[in-house]
């Protein structure tokens, strides 16, 4: 997935600059820098970067292919590199399995959340969003998941809406 | 000069320690505390998300609050560090090396109460420091022009990048990335607008917040269910003062005397530097401390001095990084980057004229740190059961916590769903980031920093007409050019010494 997600980026950082180039000025009548100028030197030098980057990362994955060895689980991989570069051996707290599917479960379920926001109001969304987390992920503790379902989102409800007065959305109930 | 600091630190603590300071301090210091607890919510999801909560309340008051929630969860953050082996945050990353074997050789007390003593030293140091510099340096800083600015965030940000070690690309790319959405909006220069897409939403630009809350909240919090956090059962333990083995002993004490000293110097310095922040400066504590130490077998094996350094330095450093924020406007690490936000959003203008225009705000929120640090090394071994406690509630219900508290603390800024939406995809940009190690610290920093970048450089082309002279032809100018082109040339000439080198090697 790393490798995907350096050719996603290069792939936006190519849009990004062309979008610029097209639609935006990039010097003055007077030859000074117009408004394209600053995102045309950060797209350049982005393209240029990303580009190195994704061929550094498929050369790390042509060579995990090639020797048959997957890479250990890094739990904090921008504070482990910085340790690495200090000489500090940051990675006990590594290993591990991981939980990709997890995350996308959970990722639909917060869109799913945010979708029905403006449909069903906040107080009903989070109420949703509460039980299909508990009941997916905690599913040996029903009494307790459908408790904390009606009172974490009450409890916010109230703290945002009533203490605060936060303009939240409001659903058929007007709530 | 004292009786000027003295005078400027009674005037803050008439705010600090009044009745509804020393109350929002407090509520900041406890839930700084349980933030930094709790992996997958740092200190900038955790201000980002507690700023719609202070909109009741003077601003003074309001960054007491959050400033308390930014210091506060380096000490909670460690707490997790030593006893189950996962950092709250990754500050208290380098907490563990030392922190967890010292818990498995049945130490988990002292270590807690040596980290909380070293926190609070690093921390009032830092505070004392700011004190001293903040003042001199907002003076020195009066001077300076749109080279200087520019530079120096230049500087702070390639710091950042090349500190990565092995990702010092993807850092790079992490920075240009926040650049790149900070060119979203009208520009100010000309008026014309960039990648806006006709939506009338995105005129004034991607609301930061939204992108921090994302990065650090939900990109955290993915991150932590895919390092399964989410399916551990919950750590049930038990920890009190009153047991004879929860104290240190007095050879952890002596040993550490210097360290002390040491961790809350390097620390300080680095979060001072733009960019390089807490983790960088508890990293190099350690590092230095295991450099210099006469027997560095012992660490990683559970060695106190290996937990106060790191632990001296990251509260340090929160303190440090302070200086740039209040006197140049510059944040030093993400967390700050949040509280700049929250500076502009109640009409605060960081920088060199802060400390003279708004006093009481500068030296309220400064004496409240003295005493936010007071709080917390009370909470840190007093309260240590209470927050010990908070392990017992399983992940799997943390989760719907941040959650809810991420997407409504988004929505009730400025009521957009727009906003909302940005903040789930930056949850999964951050989630990625964060796995494949790009720093989305960077990309606040550079997302926050942007404007002021492409102004202040737009400005030296057009003062200097086009020669980009003011570079070097002013004194700080040309200090910091030499220093940016160091911070490229001598990483990239080590790199290739190095290479000469293997080259060479027979076999």
């Amino acid at each position: 997935m790393k490798q995907w997600f350096a050719a996603g980026l290069l792939a936006l950082a190519v849009g990004y600059t062309l979008y610029g180039l097209g639609t935006l000025t990039l010097v003055t009548a007077s030859g000074r820098p117009a408004a394209g100028f600053f995102p045309l030197v950060i797209g350049a030098l982005l393209v240029l970067a990303c580009a190195i980057n994704l061929w550094g990362d498929i050369r790390e994955w042509r060579h995990a292919q090639r020797t048959g060895i997957t890479p250990v689980h890094l739990a904090d991989p921008e504070a482990e590199a910085k340790a690495d570069a200090l000489g500090v051996d940051a990675h006990a707290i590594d290993g591990g399995p991981e939980f990709g599917r997890d995350v996308l479960v959970v990722f639909l379920y917060i869109c799913g959340f945010v979708a029905l926001l403006n449909v069903l109001g906040a107080l009903l969304a989070m109420l949703v969003f509460m039980l299909a987390y508990l009941f997916t992920f905690n599913r040996a503790h029903p009494v307790s998941n459908v408790i904390y379902s009606l009172a974490l989102p009450a409890f916010l409800y109230g703290l945002f809406k009533i203490l605060l007065n936060a303009s939240l959305p409001l659903g058929p109930l007007g709530f | 000069m004292l009786a000027e600091i003295a005078s400027n630190l009674s005037l803050g603590l008439s705010i600090a320690a009044s009745p509804e300071g020393f109350l929002f301090l407090v509520i900041g210091a406890f839930l700084g505390m349980v933030v930094g607890l709790f992996p997958g919510f740092g200190p900038a999801a955790g201000i980002a998300v507690l700023i719609p909560m202070t909109f009741g309340l003077q601003p003074t008051i309001a960054i007491i609050m959050l400033a308390g929630i930014y210091y506060g969860s380096m000490y909670g953050g460690t707490i997790t560090s030593i006893l189950i082996n996962t950092p709250g945050e990754s500050a208290t990353v380098a907490s563990t090396i030392d922190g967890y074997p010292l818990a498995k050789k049945g130490r988990a007390g002292p270590a807690l109460v040596m980290q909380a003593i070293a926190s609070f030293f690093g921390g009032t140091i830092g505070v004392i420091l700011i004190t001293a510099l903040a003042p001199s340096l907002a003076n020195f800083a009066a001077s300076f022009g749109p080279s200087e600015y520019f530079l120096i965030i230049a500087v702070g940000l390639l710091m950042l990048t090349t500190m990565m070690g092995d990702n010092k690309f993807k850092g790079f790319i992490s920075a240009l990335i926040g650049f790149a959405i900070g060119t979203i909006g009208v520009d100010v220069m000309s008026g014309q607008q960039r990648y806006t897409f006709g939506s009338p939403e995105l005129i004034g630009g991607v609301y930061f917040v939204a992108v921090a809350i994302g990065l650090f909240g939900i990109g955290e919090l993915l991150h932590c269910i895919f390092n399964g956090q989410h399916r551990q059962p919950a750590t049930r333990l038990r920890i009190s003062f009153r047991d004879k083995e929860f104290w240190p002993s007095r050879q952890d004490y002596y040993e550490s005397r210097f360290t002390f000293w040491r961790g809350s110097a390097i620390g300080f310095v680095a979060g001072v530097l733009p960019g390089s922040g807490a983790t960088l400066g508890s990293i190099i504590g350690y590092s230095v401390e295991k450099k210099i130490a006469k027997d560095p077998e012992k660490f990683g094996m559970g060695e106190m001095r290996g937990l106060v350094a790191p632990e001296a330095a990251n509260n340090a450093a929160s303190a440090g990084a302070m200086v740039p924020l209040l006197s140049l406007g510059i944040p030093g690490s993400g967390a700050t980057a949040v509280l700049l936000g929250a500076f502009l959003m109640w009409g605060l203008q960081p920088g060199p004229l802060l400390i003279v225009n708004d006093p009481e705000f500068v030296w309220g929120l400064i004496a409240s740190m003295y005493l936010g640090n007071m709080i917390l090394i009370a909470m840190s071994i007093f309260a240590i059961p209470l927050f010990v406690k908070f392990l017992d509630i399983p992940y799997v219900n943390v989760v719907p916590v941040i959650v809810l508290l991420c997407v409504i603390g988004a929505f009730a800024i400025n009521a957009s769903i727009i906003e909302t939406w940005i903040l789930v995809l930056s949850g999964l940009v951050g989630f990625a980031m964060k796995s494949y190690g790009y720093s989305p610290a960077a990309t606040v920093l550079a997302l926050v920093l942007g404007g002021m970048a492409e102004e202040t450089f737009l400005q030296t082309y057009i003062i200097s007409q086009g020669t980009m002279s003011l570079f070097w032809e002013r004194p700080v100018s040309l200090v910091l050019s030499i220093l940016l082109l160091m911070i490229i040339a001598v990483p990239v000439t080590l790199s290739l010494m190095n290479r000469a080198k293997g080259a060479t090697e027979p076999g």
